[in-house]
């Protein structure tokens, strides 16, 4: 069985190669006068529509308020010197035009999707916005009120109310600790002036855009050019990190009425431990808990019935990465569920895992690597990580021949050293009866979920 | 079911936005190479052959969801889409997922009160591979007792993950139970506590002999098959299940009559949940799937919710002192019975009466001053754009197409529809926005205020 294994591995190698892909992949610069716009296009003339992604090398790292960045996109369709919030709407969803925005610490990116025909009235009026965005006082007041109310329910979201809270312990001490999103006691602090301050820094900061359309929509220069006044004037300063401490204590955030337990638990990752080994760290999360076939799943789920979900993930930016897994389990088995967790990073770091599971997920993982192709604005966004983190494509053709060449006590090693327990940072939302069970893990420190907004 | 209304809008081509001409038929703007195979047990596949990628995604559509489900087995279909996972003769005890994974594919499911689908998204080479493992499930579903009382427990799990701990997903299903009390549809897809405890394996397997069964599925494949290779692995795979003899049966007890929702007095429900905010859904009865006016009561939940120009958000959030956080409205068709939804999230300290009557007022004076032929014409166009996305991938295609011949008997049935939007006029989209918001809402919340 495991010479049938390894004999359709290596058979579907040549089979799909990303290198025609890459191909198409058509680097450009484009002169919008103050700017050499970096221009990534891909061709793509199934429908004619086009999406094309703005990237700011600039994020939430920059905030002077935590959720200034946030803000700054968000409200940038609130009013210009010429149209008001609502006229500004009316225009694009006639237009049939979707405009949206991610913001994470290191960048932002702005997308725009709308019909190749309307590329002129589209994007010309997304110049606008970047040069005249006036974030008008009442529409700033009535955005920041709403993003209070909102933050105060997110308690009917235990997941999300995890996700945040975790973000801010696991990163405590770091630059990266803030939400994106700001906190209930910055967004009263973010003012007109900030947000135009703001904008300035991102119109002035380096640009590329990620194009995939039809042929015509190369158009799209001329409007630039014309319409947008962009530079690229403003260089960022990376942070530098040091690798976190020991973990003492697991963090219960209690939330009343829970008949289960969001759990979370990782770390963060300092550049040097994850420079070169992308790949590596990609296979090992999959191993871990990606499908369900992973460990975590097999374990908790399958076996136990402890669970419906678990996930692991190792995230990497450029400067900073993430590694953790997510799950959750009824009250009275959380705690089982957290010792299951440790029980298997610490088998997988120590080499307790089957050769045939190892294979498995090789096969898993080269098996799925054409799907990152069939979606042109997700291939698009691979394609601007890649970028992000200065990795060269060619990474991403020899993804395969990388997987296929990983070995065993490779794996165990990257868990050992992306896993020791003691660092793992671990956070529970569930009620604070959990903490005589969890103590036998660890001591236990119940915090209350406001105190997280 | 989720929302149909995004699938089914499309390409007419309008004044401001299309590029077509106008004499040109709209529903040939789509270029669909569908190969129909009808299986003399009543197994109908649809094959469409998209060779971009060496991949393909296959979706299985069996006609059976919470609606088919009686008094004391609710949950039944969900529980037994987790099962389906578990082994089957040919492909044993959790073999599946392994199979499946291990040719670097991904599979999952889901129910709705109408149907359970599965799919799969794999290397082309494997399609022979998949389809045995479905034509084993089909004929030969394990239900392996203790994988079954282990598969309790995640169900149990689920349920707790998207209601119970979620104010969102119980203001739902709190919808649901109380717009069609005393329906099939009032009952919870996922299954009421008590049941989910108590069902036996010898009731899902009889609940599964009689549903799963070649005459109660669409199989749709798209992606990089030979579609001879593929007619000829369905007729060798599938051709030889017997049909179920009690299917057409069973959804022949099922009377439209059944679903019918009385709107004689309007409800008013309120919940005691875990939400700071008050969250509110108020619904209104409509019509099934495939009725003629539900196609302008899509652009009219469309003018009222969707975009940042729309109705509720620019009257409700988009204003100096927020009413509200959220706002949406939608209508929903079920294969029985539809309805017109509007909901959201209110500020805090916003009274949930005072919105309602708000609200209620507001709506029928909208159908005169919201229902314009420029904001036609903007959700026409908005629809467009979302077609094409929403056909943009082998599952995209595939689910398109299931959906359609599983609700309608016939893939082609978009053409129609097409046309069928097409000819909306604004007299359309008012007299049935005064026609819906005469009837009496059901309006539900869950707020921690509640009591």
């Amino acid at each position: 069985m495991m010479q049938l294994l390894f004999l359709s591995l290596f058979a579907f190698v040549p089979a799909f190669a990303g290198t025609s892909f890459l191909d198409a992949v058509e680097r450009q610069s484009w002169d919008l006068g103050k700017e050499k716009l970096e221009v990534v296009w891909i061709e793509d003339d199934k429908f004619p529509k086009f999406t094309a992604s703005f990237y700011f090398q600039d994020g939430a790292l920059n905030d002077s308020v935590p959720g200034l960045t946030q803000f700054t996109f968000d409200q940038l369709t609130s009013g210009t010197g010429q149209e008001t919030q609502r006229e500004l709407a009316e225009f694009f969803d006639f237009y049939g035009a979707n405009l949206r925005h991610t913001v994470t610490h290191e960048y932002s990116v702005f997308t725009v999707q709308a019909l190749t025909k309307d590329i002129a009235p589209v994007m010309g009026k997304v110049c606008q916005l970047f040069k005249d965005a006036q974030y008008p006082q009442n529409e700033l007041d009535s955005h920041t009120s709403r993003a209070k109310s909102h933050l105060k329910n997110l308690v009917t979201s235990h997941a999300a109310l995890a996700d945040r809270i975790f973000r801010k312990v696991s990163l405590s001490g770091t630059p990266y600790a803030e939400p994106v999103e700001g906190t209930l006691a910055s967004y009263d602090k973010i003012t007109r002036k900030l947000l135009r301050e703001r904008l300035g820094a991102l119109n002035r900061t380096k640009k590329v855009l990620y194009l995939a359309g039809p042929r015509d929509v190369k158009e799209m220069q001329k409007v630039l050019a014309a319409e947008c006044e962009w530079n690229n004037e403003v260089k960022v300063n990376p942070p530098v990190l040091r690798k976190p401490e020991a973990q003492s204590t697991i963090y219960l955030v209690h939330v009343p009425q829970a008949n289960q337990a969001q759990i979370r638990i990782g770390r963060y990752l300092i550049k040097d431990e994850f420079i070169g080994k992308y790949d590596q760290y990609q296979f090992m999360s999959t191993f871990l808990g990606g499908g369900f076939t992973s460990k975590l799943v097999q374990e908790l789920r399958v076996k136990r019935g402890l669970t419906y979900s678990a996930g692991a993930y190792v995230s990497m930016q450029r400067d900073y990465g993430r590694a953790g897994i997510l799950t959750f389990s009824k009250n009275e088995t959380a705690a089982d569920a957290v010792g299951i967790v440790r029980d298997v990073f610490a088998d997988v770091a120590s080499g307790k895992f089957l050769e045939k599971e190892f294979v498995h997920q090789k096969n898993h993982q080269i098996g799925a690597y054409a799907f990152g192709f069939e979606e042109t604005g997700a291939f698009l966004g691979q394609l601007m990580l890649y970028d992000h983190q200065n990795r060269d494509l060619a990474e991403l053709v020899r993804f395969p021949e990388t997987i296929g060449r990983l070995t065993m006590p490779e794996l165990a090693r990257a868990t050992m050293e992306t896993f020791p327990w003691e660092r793992q940072t671990i956070v529970i939302v569930g009620d604070q009866e959990l903490q005589k069970s969890l103590s036998r893990i660890r001591p236990v420190r119940v915090v209350g979920y406001e105190d997280f907004l | 079911m989720k929302f149909l209304l995004p699938l089914l809008l499309t390409p007419f081509l309008l004044n401001g936005c299309a590029s077509l001409k106008k004499e040109q038929n709209l529903a040939d703007s789509i270029k669909l190479d569908v190969e129909e195979l009808k299986l003399a047990n009543g197994m109908t596949a649809l094959i469409v052959n998209q060779p971009k990628l060496p991949i393909f995604s296959l979706y299985f559509f069996y006609k059976v969801g919470g609606k088919n489900e009686t008094p004391g087995i609710t949950g039944a279909s969900h529980f037994l889409e987790h099962m389906m996972f578990k082994g089957a003769k040919k492909f044993g005890k959790n073999s599946i997922d392994f199979i499946i994974e291990g040719s670097g594919g991904s599979t999952n499911a889901y129910t709705t009160n109408d149907s359970t689908v599965y799919y799969e998204n794999l290397p082309a080479k494997e399609l022979g591979m998949i389809l045995d493992i479905e034509a084993d499930r089909m004929e030969n579903l394990g239900l392996d007792p203790d994988d079954f009382n282990k598969e309790r427990a995640v169900v149990l799990e689920e349920r707790k993950m998207r209601y119970e701990n979620s104010p969102r997903g119980q203001l739902y299903q709190l919808l649901m139970q109380n717009l069609f009390a005393g329906t099939p549809y009032g009952r919870p897809v996922i299954g009421e506590i008590p049941d989910l405890k108590s069902v036996t394996r010898e009731q899902i397997h009889t609940y599964f002999k009689r549903f799963y069964a070649p005459n109660n599925v669409t199989l749709v494949v798209v992606g990089d098959v030979n579609s001879t290779a593929a007619r000829k692995m369905i007729e060798e795979k599938f051709g030889r299940i017997p049909a179920s003899p009690s299917v057409n049966e069973a959804h022949a007890s099922l009377k439209d009559a059944d679903f019918a929702v009385s709107s004689t007095v309007s409800k008013v429900v309120a919940q005691k949940g875990e939400s700071p905010s008050p969250l509110f859904m108020m619904a209104y009865p409509t019509y099934k799937a495939g009725h003629p006016k539900g196609y302008a009561l899509d652009i009219l939940s469309s003018i009222l919710g969707a975009g940042k120009s729309s109705t509720l958000l620019n009257e409700y959030i988009l204003i100096p002192k927020p009413i509200a956080t959220s706002m949406y409205a939608a209508h929903q068709q079920l294969e029985k019975a539809g309805f017109f939804f509007i909901g959201g999230e209110l500020v805090r300290g916003v009274g949930l009466d005072g919105f309602r009557a708000d609200v209620s007022r507001k709506l029928t004076a909208w159908c005169d001053s919201e229902v314009t032929p420029r904001n036609l014409q903007k959700i026409k166009n908005n629809y467009l754009v979302d077609l094409y996305g929403g056909l943009d991938t082998n599952a995209g295609l595939a689910q398109f197409l299931g959906d359609r011949q599983m609700l309608f008997g016939d893939w082609r049935h978009y053409k129609k529809e097409l046309e069928l939007y097409e000819k909306v006029t604004v007299k359309d989209v008012k007299d049935l926005c005064l026609e819906t918001f005469a009837k009496n809402p059901t309006f539900v919340s869950v707020w921690n205020q509640h009591k």
